[in-house]
């Protein structure tokens, strides 16, 4: 039995230095995505403008916006990370978002400070996330569809609130937006970038640590690996999932104000898409669709890979190459998500 | 056994009905409720007209209902629908424009023969639907995303080839005729005649055939099947080919009816799929539903709807009626057959 | 502090299902800090038992004390809550998560949420380095083999303070040097105020591992002795099969020497080079105890996982993919009736044509009549107890579904039926009637193999049978008036 038992362990201690190769490999792959992309765009118009000059890819005026323009993403995709980790999803913070802008702009047009409309958009966002919680926690209706209903619910809501006639809740010549809006996503605070910014990096690093370090986090890859486990060692898994529902729909509401104030303008459609991207993100992170696993962190550089697609591809070719364009990306993430997937699964 | 007396044993055959059934007639009874409301207090309601309209305004939905339906019954989402039909749409354009008649882009196509150029677009069609089956049955990733992806590839290779906006000159004569022509003295279009054939294949199919069967097995319990012998990978690809296909048929009606190739059609029709087949009492715990309740849910979504414009209601009413309406259908059916099982 | 006397006491513990009394007043003592072993046949009672210990069933009559007070879990929370953790099958870990994370799991010390590391944490990882130093608290769970995850559990329960752990079948998936080490921590845990109830029907284990073992049969308790105070391994098979009568086998009078189905060198992840040949209209029985292999060796050849090595079945290669498997003529009774034979959302009538659908449809069209009548026929022939054909089948006993299942199968016209655990959960009535269905079969011309865990089904109607031990195919036997019940349970608890 000696011998056997020590060609077992040989065998063992071989199979966990290939698992750990692998690990590597899962960890670092991102980045190079990353890297290639932006070297792609980064030379593909070298022939027509100088590196680092107007219009490149990489100057500071085009860095800039789009840092601006992905505000809304990294504001959101953090959340959105954590409900998948758990194993749960939410189709509908799209439109979460537009009403959020919605109703924001419309309190700003209406004289309301920055920050009491803030805290009430805030609050409604708790809402809409605890409707959510309550369809899929509670009532245990799938949710896919349940977020469905409520994208569809809260959509329409939007568009009720803006008047007939107008696209958007937006100045007129009787009554002007104040143009303060525009102080929070696009005013210069520090090195060009404005507080929406700032706000996104540090919503970035809370939502990191509590993936890794905080309870929170613990219980969403504890629900999402083994819900029986994690019921079994005491973890109310409806109260869990309740709350993490409500967060999304929290972050989506400041990714929403976010995009009111860059705009000057609610405009109810105006989040459409934002779920796609998000779980374009989510996937390039290399999250599980069946939870147990994810990383905030990985997920932010997917959104900035997704964010460097879609504005790299405005410099480069048409705008109706857009959709196309994503979608070829969603269905890679998906291969790629696969591949990364089952290399755990050999593992 | 053959000692024993053999008791007169009375075996019922057939009896009593089948959940589905009993959910369709459910639906049916909802219908006619909301129904009579409308009647009540919506204006001119009760126009003959106004009935017909009811079935034939929603035959597009319809016909994508089906396709979702069945993948529904398995457990499967196909969003890709709206996409689809937007791209047939395109491409059935595009391919039996003139060829070298004009200097603008758009104007210029593959001057096809209209016949092969129908038969390219559907076959590009299914083509998407095999991308879905490949990934969803072979790679088995959730088919919400992967049908979320490539609606956005089938609605955006038709934005590139109309460059974002449509396409609709140059094009044969007979291309609009089989999206307008109508049976003769009434306004019942070919599209919606169509449509009805395709309901009555899809619930024949349904009831009665083989592989209709075989799709509620896999949606009851899909280890089972396979252990029974069914080959679960070939039928969900099946199924999906199925879906484009109904997809780009509509696609290429809608296009024949506009005589144009629009990027932008059929936005959100995917979504309205989905609910007339939920509103219809499908349910994506699996083996469960029936194209006849598609269809009444469908007309029910009418109600719904026409009423809303009935009363004046903006039509952006329509977002916040399809949720409300389907969020209680889900409710009322599950407590509906909660109640029957006792 | 070692502290003494009897962690557990039951007395008089009933539990009744609707067609049976599977614990049938069973009465006895465990002792405090030893490792006290049950074992039993299948159906013996002893999952059931400790289903009720574990909180996942409710009694129906009788007393449990844990600790001197009542004992009464609501369910396997709360039973963890008072003290009795369980070690599964389907471990309870979470892949995902590293050891530590899996150790503290629910116990976490927070400070406004964030994780702290404290005294608790260190103390864990201590219990766990006790048991195994070379299990790194900051690996990934799912790195882990299938043994050190159950070592995590365990840590994981002592330090808990749990009073007793169930260990159930632990050594089924684990490897000899593991099993080896994991004894060692078990029997180290009676050092810790520990208390272990072992179920194996590995015997070597007992006498090992025990200090006392408990025999039940039938659901009645038999005995429950010192481990020392018991001979040899005979003694306690004896126990185990009482005097069981076994109906007598009565062998067939023309034997068929055409060979049918030929296995050679069939190995998987659990199977290890089986062959063997069926001839035509034999009973051939495979029995095994728990992680013998039996659901594997009937999976493998009817196509539903992979393996190496061939088949042939007819003289032909058989394909390894159930559809191509039911079409050259075999048919699988899987092992879980509910998940894996039947449709329980559909109907009797819905179930029953499913593996043949050709006989039932024209051109793909299904003949409603001709449906209807098949089911009919069926519901005659194996007298399913039903007054429908609409009647969906999980509303159906346990028994009444086995039937529909093997109606399906009937239905597919096979010539070889494979037949996974056939009366499990069954009652005595329905049992026979289906050995009928069997028999009857078996003189038609069809080969039937049956996969079984309960000899008396073996020795009863099986012309050859089996014996499968550890993936392993350790012996074959011709039934006959001299089989010896003993030697046969003596090799498939790991004898040789």
């Amino acid at each position: 039995m000696n011998v056997k038992g020590a060609k077992e362990e040989s065998i063992q201690t071989q199979l966990e230095r290939s698992r750990a190769v692998r690990a590597n490999i899962k960890k670092l792959y991102i980045y190079f995505v990353l890297a290639l992309i932006v070297i792609i765009f980064s030379v593909a118009k070298l022939g027509q403008v100088e590196m680092f000059g107007r219009g490149h890819f990489l100057s500071p005026d085009s860095i800039i916006n789009l840092l601006r323009t992905a505000v809304p993403i990294l504001t959101l995709s953090g959340a959105f990370t954590l409900l998948m980790i758990s194993g749960y999803i939410d189709l509908s913070v799209g439109s979460a978002m537009s009403l959020s802008a919605v109703v924001f702009a419309l309190m700003i047009l209406n004289g309301f400070p920055f920050l009491p409309a803030l805290v009430i958009t805030l609050i409604l966002g708790i809402a809409m996330g605890a409707l959510n919680g309550l369809l899929v926690m509670k009532l245990r209706i799938t949710p896919v569809i349940a977020t469905l209903v409520t994208l569809s619910l809260f959509k329409g809501i939007a568009l009720l609130i803006v008047p007939d006639g107008l696209s958007a809740i937006k100045g007129s010549a009787e009554k002007v937006m104040p143009p303060w809006i525009n102080d929070y996503a696009r005013k210069n605070v520090l090195l060009g970038m404005p507080w929406a910014f700032f706000v996104a990096l540090a919503v970035i690093a809370i939502l990191v640590i509590v993936q890794r370090k905080t309870i929170l986090g613990k219980y969403a890859a504890a629900m999402g690996g083994n819900r029986t486990a994690a019921e079994l060692s005491g973890i109310n898994v409806v109260k869990m999932g309740w709350l993490l529902y409500i967060i999304v729909g929290f972050f989506a509401v400041l990714a929403g104000v976010a995009r009111a104030s860059y705009m000057s303008l609610g405009d109810p459609l105006s989040g459409d898409g934002m779920e796609l991207d998000n779980i374009i993100a989510v996937l390039l992170g290399g999250t599980a669709f069946s939870g147990g696993e994810g990383s905030v962190a990985k997920t932010i550089i997917g959104a900035l890979i997704i964010m460097c697609v879609t504005t790299g591809l405005m410099t480069v070719i048409p705008a109706y190459w857009q959709t196309v364009a994503k979608g070829s990306v969603l269905l890679f993430a998906v291969v790629l998500n696969h591949l990364l997937i089952r290399e755990k699964v050999k593992a | 056994m053959s000692v024993e007396t053999k008791q007169a044993r009375k075996i019922t055959v057939g009896g009593r009905m089948s959940n589905e059934s009993f959910l369709t007639l459910f639906m049916i009874g909802v219908l006619v409720v909301l129904f009579g409301i409308a009647c009540a207090i919506v204006p001119n309601f009760y126009l003959p007209q106004n009935m017909l309209n009811l079935i034939t305004n929603n035959w597009y939905i319809i016909i994508l209902g089906i396709g979702v339906t069945f993948l529904l019954i398995t457990g499967n989402f196909d969003m890709s629908v709206g996409g689809v039909i937007a791209l047939t749409g395109v491409l059935s354009v595009y391919f039996c424009q003139g060829a070298n008649v004009s200097r603008n882009v758009l104007a210029n196509g593959l001057g096809l023969p209209y016949g092969l150029a129908l038969g390219l677009a559907l076959l590009c069609a299914m083509g998407i639907g095999a991308i879905n089956a490949f990934f969803i049955a072979r790679l088995k990733v959730p088919s919400i995303i992967v049908t979320l992806g490539t609606m956005m590839l089938a609605r955006g290779i038709a934005q590139v080839i109309t460059r974002g906006a449509q396409r609709n000159t140059s094009l044969p004569d007979v291309f609009g005729v089989v999206g307008n022509i109508a049976i003769q003295g009434t306004s019942i279009k070919f599209s919606v005649v169509i449509m009805v054939l395709l309901v009555v294949a899809a619930f024949i199919f349904e009831r009665m055939t083989v592989p209709g069967r075989r799709t509620y097995l896999i949606g009851a319990n899909a280890e089972a099947a396979r252990l029974s012998g069914i080959t679960v990978g070939k039928h969900i690809t099946f199924l999906y080919l199925t879906s484009a296909l109904l997809a780009g048929i509509t696609g290429i009606l809608l296009a024949s009816e506009f005589k144009a190739g629009v990027s932008s059609r059929a936005m959100g029709y995917e979504f309205d799929a989905l609910v007339v087949a939920l509103l219809g009492g499908v349910s994506i715990a699996g083996g469960f539903g029936s194209v006849l309740g598609m269809f009444v849910g469908a007309v029910i979504l009418s109600v719904v709807t026409t009423s809303a414009t009935g009363l004046l209601l903006s039509p952006d009413w329509q977002f916040t009626l399809k949720g409300i309406v389907t969020f209680i259908a889900i409710l009322a059916q599950r407590f509906a057959l909660d109640r029957r099982k006792g | 502090m070692k502290l003494t006397g009897n962690v557990l006491e039951i007395r008089d513990l009933v539990k009744d299902f609707p067609s049976v009394r599977a614990v049938n007043n069973v009465s006895f003592d465990i002792k405090r800090n030893t490792v006290h072993c049950l074992v039993g046949e299948n159906g013996a009672g002893k999952s059931t038992l400790i289903k009720i210990l574990t909180g996942a069933y409710a009694r129906s009559s009788g007393k449990i004390l844990l600790n001197g007070e009542e004992y009464s879990p609501h369910s396997p929370k709360n039973a963890k809550e008072k003290g009795i953790s369980t070690l599964f099958q389907e471990l309870n870990v979470v892949d995902q998560l590293t050891v530590a994370e899996n150790l503290t799991l629910g116990m976490e010390d927070t400070t406004f949420g964030f994780l702290r590391k404290t005294d608790k944490i260190n103390k864990m990882v201590s219990v766990m380095n006790s048991l195994e130093p070379s299990i790194s608290p900051r690996q990934l769970v799912s790195t882990l083999s299938v043994a050190k995850k159950q070592i995590v559990e365990i840590a994981k329960a002592v330090a808990t303070e749990s009073d007793i752990i169930i260990m159930d079948e632990p050594t089924a998936a684990i490897s000899e040097s593991e099993i080896a080490r994991l004894f060692k921590i078990v029997k180290g845990l009676r050092e810790k105020n520990v208390t272990v109830i072992y179920i194996s029907h590995r015997l070597d284990e007992i006498f090992e591992l025990g200090d006392y073992v408990t025999v039940m049969r039938d659901g009645k308790h038999i005995d429950t002795k010192p481990v020392s105070e018991i001979q040899d391994r005979s003694e306690l098979i004896r126990m185990m099969i009482g005097k069981t009568v076994f109906e007598v086998y009565t062998p067939k009078k023309d034997r068929s020497q055409e060979t049918i189905l030929q296995v050679r060198n069939l190995s998987n992840h659990k199977l290890n080079g089986i062959s063997f040949e069926v001839k035509k209209g034999e009973i051939v029985g495979f029995y095994g105890l728990v992680g013998a292999g039996k659901t594997e060796l009937a999976r493998a050849i009817y196509g539903a996982d992979d393996y190496e090595g061939e088949i042939l079945f007819k003289g032909e290669k058989l394909h390894p993919s159930p559809h191509k498997v039911i079409e050259a003529g075999i048919a699988l009774v899987p092992e879980e009736r509910r998940s894996q034979g039947l449709f329980t959302i559909l109907t009797i009538r819905g179930n029953v044509p499913v593996m043949n659908m050709g006989k039932i449809s024209r051109n793909g069209f299904i003949n409603s009549s001709q449906e209807r009548k098949v089911t009919l026929e069926y519901i005659e022939k194996l007298r399913i107890a039903t007054s429908s054909t609409e009647k969906e089948v999980i509303k159906l006993s346990g028994g009444n579904q086995q039937k529909v299942v093997f109606s399906k199968c009937l239905f597919a016209d096979a010539d070889l039926l494979m037949l996974d655990e056939p009366t499990r959960g069954i009652d005595v009535g329905a049992k026979s009637e289906i050995y009928g269905i069997i028999r009857r079969l078996s003189e038609e011309g069809k080969s039937i193999l049956i996969f079984s865990s309960e000899l008396p089904e073996i020795m009863n109607i099986c012309d050859s049978i089996y014996l499968l031990y550890d993936g392993n195919l350790k012996a074959a036997l011709q039934n006959g008036y001299d089989i010896d019940s003993e030697k046969i349970i003596h090799i498939v608890t790991g004898g040789e």
